[in-house]
């Protein structure tokens, strides 16, 4: 885990760089999520729902100055756009109970617990996965 | 600046913004030495032909210059993303009649994301299928008909090549009634008859019951697609607009399914467009 929280910044200022997300976010983003209130989140997989359009993947997080632990959700491209981009449902299958770190931004609506994926990576393989239109 | 010019300039700048596909894939957030591993395709060699000798228009098009998906992917040449070069095929703004810019003036902004068949779940319908379209479309083509089987919200459109015209009083269709000729090795399309409720383009250009839409297809070589849209609409526009010509290209991989089922900030919006509405 610590190798992916050193690789947090990095991955972020490759995503800064690189990213080329689609302007055709199947939502209305900006309705939704808060594109200034964007975080790091580093936690477990419990659980995804591979739904049309838009896919949510569950994490636990613990806070670090409270050691309580949450349940977030998130929101994903539309499916078709992760597998086009090579990312599928058994790769979060396969990451699921393991840790994976994810750059997200929270909703608008004060919704707890509840975020746009941007960016993750599964410990599992390191590889850096745009996951959501807003790459803050 | 005026309303008018301000409403342009926003329309120039979507179309920009969606022939790149991308936000901030303009050359200047590119890395010039970054080993793109997505790159513009060649061009693949003559276009197949039917048995009457006209270019086969069948195939997996996406809108895009990779012949693969280029949303949320690393590593995309800029030139690969979009769909046509504006300094090589300028397009010009819509011309809008007076009264159709002060009806899109009025629009609050919440109203024109409401009014997005990407957050109402509406079909796109004729001519943003081609305009707005993210997602791939895969057509088979033959002498009697050409199926456009639209990935996105799993719609499909058939459009016969048997020369019917089109109906004197044709039902409002998402798609329009379409009659069909060829010029040379371009297959013109030309529908009337359509939904009012969509719209041209995201920003609020809406359409009147006037409205004719003209498609020009063509496949220049065996990888590339490209479709030439013309809007004619007297009542909204002084004079008729037209595209560049957008280019599409033939992808290998699979059609996926899309249907909109979750649009969960719809609710979140129509409050917003309550709040809005007490402030008119």
């Amino acid at each position: 885990m610590t190798q992916l929280k050193v690789g947090a910044t990095l991955a972020l200022a490759i995503a800064l760089v690189c990213v080329a997300g689609p302007s055709f976010a199947h939502h209305s983003f900006s309705a939704e999520f808060d594109g200034n209130k964007c975080r790091d989140f580093t936690g477990t997989l419990t659980k995804i729902e591979w739904t049309n359009p838009h896919g949510f993947f569950y994490m636990d997080v613990k806070d670090p100055a409270t050691g309580k632990v949450d349940n977030w959700s998130f929101q994903t491209y539309a499916l078709i756009t992760l597998r086009r981009a090579g990312t599928t449902r058994q790769m979060f299958l396969d990451n699921v109970g393991k840790e994976l770190w994810v750059r997200g931004c929270v909703a608008r609506n004060g919704k707890e617990h509840y975020a746009a994926a941007g960016s993750l990576k599964f410990a599992s393989d390191g590889v850096l996965r745009q996951m959501g239109q807003l790459q803050d | 600046m005026s309303y008018r010019s301000r409403l342009s300039v926003a329309c120039l700048s979507g179309l920009v913004v969606m022939a790149l596909g991308a936000r901030g894939a303009g050359a200047q957030n590119a890395q010039p030495k970054e080993p793109y591993t997505i790159k513009v395709m060649p061009p693949g060699g003559p276009p197949p032909r039917l048995a009457d000798g006209h270019p086969d228009l069948s195939g997996h098009w996406l809108p895009n210059g990779a012949g693969q998906g280029v949303s949320g992917r690393f590593g995309v040449d800029p030139e690969a993303r979009r769909q046509f070069d504006p300094k090589v095929t300028p397009e010009e703004p819509p011309s809008f009649q007076p009264w159709a810019v002060q009806k899109i003036k009025s629009m609050t902004p919440t109203e024109v994301e409401l009014s997005k068949s990407s957050v109402n779940c509406m079909p796109r319908g004729l001519p943003a299928i081609w305009l707005q379209n993210p997602y791939s479309t895969y057509i088979v083509h033959n002498k009697d008909v050409m199926a456009q089987l639209y990935e996105v919200l799993n719609n499909w459109r058939l459009i016969h090549l048997d020369g019917r015209p089109v109906p004197k009083d044709p039902e409002p269709w998402f798609h329009g009634n379409s009659a069909t000729h060829w010029d040379g090795d371009t297959l013109v399309v030309e529908s009337v008859g359509f939904d009012d409720r969509t719209y041209v383009m995201p920003n609020g250009w809406f359409h009147s019951d006037e409205l004719k839409v003209t498609e020009r297809y063509s496949r220049p070589s065996m990888n590339y697609l490209m479709v030439q849209i013309t809007v004619e609409d007297p009542k909204v526009l002084t004079k008729p607009w037209k595209s560049a010509p957008r280019r599409w290209t033939l992808g290998n991989g699979e059609v996926y399914e899309f249907y909109c089922t979750n649009n969960k900030e719809v609710e979140e919006l129509n409050k917003l467009k309550e709040q809005e509405g007490a402030k008119k």
